[in-house]
Parts: C-alpha cells; structure tokens; sequence
C-alpha cells in the first residue's frame, strides 16, 4: 500500500469518532422546552457529539406516545395521567426537570367567564361546585384543579368537569359562559383578558406549586445506549443553565436579547408573548421525585392511574439528582 | 345411446352456518391471546383479551357500565329517532313529489357528503355544549342515508302494481298506504340498518365535545389515558351495541317483510 493511503486511512479513522452521533427529541413548540433549543442553538448538543432532530408535536400525549413507540429517543414535556399509564408499564423513564409552577411565575391562569364572575366566581376558592373547562382527561390542567381543590377544601367530584379535547374549545366555551371556568396557559390567557373575553382572578403558580414537566426516554435507552443519554443530558443541563441565565438571573441582558431571538425562531411565537409566559426551570435540571409520587396518588385515587404505577420505578436519578 | 345428462345446477347457494361465525370469532380470539400471553406484543401496544375481559368487568362491577351506556343510548335513540323520522318524511316527499324531487335532491346530494364531525365546532355555538348538540350530531348523519334510502326505496316499487292499483280507483292516500310504503320497505329497512350504524360512529365523535359519560367519552378518555384496555373494551361495547341493532333490524324485516 502506498504510504498516501496510509495517511488517507489513518486520517478517516481520525475524523470518524469526531462524527455526530444522530438522535431524535419529541417536543412541543412551547417557551417551557426552551432549555433543549438552547442547547440545540448554542452548539451544546454538537459539543457532546449529538444531532439532535426535533420531532414537533402539539400536545403533550403524542410527545410520549412518540418515545414508547420508538419515533423519538428522548421527549420533554408536561407529566400527564396518560404519561404516568404508559411510564408505568414499563415504557418511560424521567431522567430530568423541566417546567415547575411556581409563585411568582405567571404560566397558567385561573380563569372565570365574564357571567360566572358577575355571578360571584371572583376567586380561586369559588371555583367550588361550577363547571371547569379542560382539554382532557388526566391533563396537566385537569391535575390543577385538582390541587386547588385540595387545597382550597372543596369537593372536585361536585365539580362540572367538561373535556374539550383542545384549547381553543375551550375559549369558545369560557367566552360563551358555557364553562364557568378554566386554567389558561398565559399565552391564551391574557389576550382573552385584554379582549374582555374572560377575567383572571389568580395564578396556579401562586397558588399550588407542582412539578409540571420532565425530560423523559425509554429504559432501553438507558440499559442499550446509556453514554448517549449521558452526554445529551449534559447538554440538556447546559441549555437549562443558559435558560436560567438568561430569564431568571437576568444579569446579561445581551443573554436575554439572544435566547429570546431563539425561543422565537423555534416556537414561531411573538418575543413579547414569550416573555409574559416563561416558566420557571430550576437552574440545574433537578425535579422532585416525591411531587411526581403524589401526582402519581391524586391520579390513583381519582382512578385515572393504574394501580400498579410506581413512581420508584418511573424516576431516574442517575443522571440528575432529585430536589427532594 | 344417449347418457343421462348430469345435474349440473347447484353451488353458489348461501346456506346457513350456524356454528361457523363463532368458531372462527373464537379461533382469531385464541389466537390472539396465545400470542399475548407468549410475549410477542407487548401490552402498551396490543392489550391482550383477557385483559380487555378484565377491563370490561371492572367497568360492569363498578357500575359505571351502565352509566355510559344508558348516557350514549339516550343520545342514540333520540338523535336516530329526530334524524330518521325527519328523513323518512324527506325521502317520501322527494319519492312521491316532483316539484320536491327537483328542489331536494340537489340540496341532498350537496349537503350529504358533508363530513358531520367537522360541523361539531358550529353546533357547539348553535346548541351548546349540552346534549342537543350531540343529539344534532347524530340527528344529522342519520338524516341523509335515511333520506336517500327511503326516497330510492319509493322509486323502486313496481309501476305495474300502482299501474293497477290506480286502474281500480283506489285513492291516491291508500295507494300510497298500502302499496307504496310496503314496496318501500326493504329499501326503508336497509336505510335503517345503515343509518343505525351511522348513529353508532356519530356517537362517540359527538361526545368528544363536554359529556362527562357515554361509550364514546369513556373511549375517548381512555384515548387521552392511554389505557388501552379500556379503549378497546369501550371499542368492544360499540361492536355489541352494533350486533343488537342488526339483530332488531334483522327482527323487523321478518316481521314485516314476512309477505315477500
């Protein structure tokens, strides 16, 4: 062999462990999955030796049904009765945090109709006994009124609880006074406020804090590819730091100018709107183990989860330690 | 010499099986399980029928069984009964009237083919949330076949016997009592037969929209759960549900066709 090829071969053997390794990521085009298009847009991903395709979805069911049935290696979204039912059969796995409802963050709203509050739903504890608008069964918005109830004292199974199936549905009927009430992402919410088409009386963040999303994947990615989780969870902390620096620190405006551009470009939605609906990420990627646990109970007792659902076999923190 | 010619009719009767549909319906269910139970599939992706059984039990001991059953019959029965009486009265109009043949069919053949289920945001503002909009739902979709069945059903009644019928004097209305709308029937029946199964699809789109109980929001939920072993126990109601209405079908045509 002459001693060109040599230097050929010896140089392809060289680049080839500098090839990006391809995986896919299940995800909504929302400002809670900012982190993974921060890491995605400030090179942390490649920086693991990742490419990472984005598998777009518009609810969070179709996120996890993605990563069971093998179209995506990893999802992140809202934890849902439905996540729990398929995680709890063995399929999904949560490795990481995402958005948490927190005081102070104004992400989902409490939201009356313009008749009910003439009629005296003027606040989160009159939610009591009236009819509740949600997209569906088991969502991450049928789990708070849940927690409102309990904590407010009032009995949910006295409530109207009407499924919609889909957001916009659920203006309709708030506007037509169909529903006397609903939980609104932000987003929705405050331009239906400006509108007069509705009223906020409060925030769920402020009222009952929870766990709300989580980066997830199947267990045969953690037994068959476990490096490769490692490195995109390492990534994912990077994007979660940038999130934190750039909305919840705040100190680098010029931070903040740029992760906003890239929210935008990849959730497709106005900086302004963004901005009024960030959730709150806690800054290292941690979640709580024991909120997911009594998700987990509400949705048990409420019988919209398996009996057998165990959130130990469910929770991963190997690669990110739990806050609890 | 000449042979005796063989006979050669036969074949190509239908004659009853008895035991045949069971056995079959039974042989892909065993099949089914053994290989559930083998571990070939995995229960996220095809529940098994013994937990699909399981399923359908729990509902029936936990008395929600009946809850959503009676919440989607009630629907059911009303919108077939306001869809299918409105298009029975469609249909023999258009079948006997030509001014309203030339001003309806038109209308019919635009309107029919109109999926139902994308018009569900506009009955919601028309009716609300509430059960008329589910009833209208279904209403709707059985309207038309119904329409369409019956009208076909009056055009094919011999002319010879209203030929003849007119030849005796016999007035218009007992003509059209005792000579059309028995000619009508089978068609009218078919109509009925399909328009049912039509009412059964209706109805689980129609409770998409707010009902807390029916077969179609319990299948739904289960969707949104992702249990599926309730969604195909709620699946296998619906299929029930199908069997009884064509067995009732099947009852009335030998009840009143019994003169063919």
């Amino acid at each position: 062999m002459r001693p060109i090829w040599i230097a050929a071969a010896a140089m392809l053997a060289l680049t080839l462990p500098a090839q990006a390794e391809k995986t896919s990521l299940s995800v909504l085009k929302l400002a809670s999955s900012g982190p993974v298009f921060l890491a995605q847009d400030l090179g942390h991903f490649a920086a693991e030796g990742l490419e990472v395709e984005f598998k777009f979805f518009t609810a969070a069911q179709p996120v996890a049904v993605a990563v069971v049935s093998g179209d995506a290696e990893f999802g992140v979204t809202g934890l849902t009765a439905g996540f729990y039912n398929l995680a709890g059969k063995g399929a999904l796995k949560i490795i990481a945090g995402q958005s948490r409802e927190e005081p102070g963050y104004k992400l989902s709203a409490y939201m009356v109709s313009n008749q009910a509050f003439a009629a005296g739903v003027t606040s989160p504890a009159d939610f009591a006994g009236r009819s509740f608008a949600m997209t569906q069964v088991g969502s991450t918005f049928h789990y708070m009124i849940g927690l409102l109830a309990e904590k407010k004292g009032f009995d949910i199974g006295k409530m109207r609880l009407l499924a919609l199936q889909s957001i916009p549905n659920m203006v309709s009927a708030l506007q037509g006074g169909q529903a006397d009430t609903a939980i609104l992402p932000s987003t929705v919410a405050v331009p239906m406020l400006d509108r007069g088409d509705a009223k906020i009386v409060g925030w769920a963040g402020d009222e009952t804090p929870w766990q709300l999303g989580a980066l997830f994947t199947s267990p045969k990615m953690i037994d068959g590819k476990r490096a490769t989780v490692e490195r995109f969870v390492r990534a994912y902390k990077k994007g979660v730091a940038a999130y934190d620096l750039a909305f919840q620190k705040k100190g680098d405006q010029a931070a903040t100018d740029k992760a906003l551009d890239i929210l935008s470009k990849y959730t497709e939605q106005q900086r302004g709107a963004i901005a009024a609906g960030l959730p709150y990420i806690e800054p290292e990627a941690r979640f709580s183990a024991k909120d997911i646990a009594k998700q987990i109970a509400y949705w048990q007792a409420q019988g919209h989860a398996d009996k057998t659902v165990d959130a130990r076999d469910i929770v991963v923190t190997r690669f990110v330690r739990s806050l609890d | 010499m000449l042979e005796p010619l063989r006979f050669r009719g036969g074949g190509f009767v239908i004659e009853p099986k008895r035991h045949a549909g069971w056995i079959a319906g039974f042989a892909v269910i065993a099949l089914w399980q053994a290989v559930s139970s083998a571990g070939w599939v995995s229960p996220v992706f095809l529940p098994s029928p013994a937990g699909i059984a399981r399923a359908l039990a729990d509902l029936a001991l936990s008395g929600q069984l009946w809850r959503h059953l009676s919440a989607s019959l009630r629907r059911i029965l009303l919108g077939f009964a306001l869809g299918a009486s409105a298009g029975l009265a469609f249909g023999l109009a258009l079948g006997l009237l030509s001014h309203a043949r030339a001003a309806g069919l038109p209308i019919v053949s635009a309107l029919f083919p109109i999926p139902k289920i994308a018009l569900l945001p506009l009955f919601i503002l028309w009716f609300g949330i509430g059960e008329p909009s589910k009833v209208a739902t279904i209403g709707l979709g059985v309207f038309f076949p119904m329409a369409i069945a019956t009208f076909s059903g009056v055009d094919q009644v011999p002319r010879a016997l209203i030929r003849m019928a007119q030849g005796f004097d016999v007035p218009t209305s007992a003509i059209v009592a005792k000579v059309i709308l028995p000619g009508a029937l089978p068609g009218i029946l078919a109509g009925v037969r399909i328009s049912a199964s039509i009412a059964l699809i209706l109805v689980v789109a129609a409770e998409m929209i707010g009902a807390e109980f029916g077969v179609g929001a319990f299948i739904l939920t289960a969707g949104n759960l992702m249990r599926t072993e309730d969604l195909l126990a709620g699946v296998c109601l619906l299929s029930l549900l199908g069997l009884a209405v064509g067995a009732l079908v099947s009852l009335a045509e030998r009840r009143f066709l019994a003169w063919r």
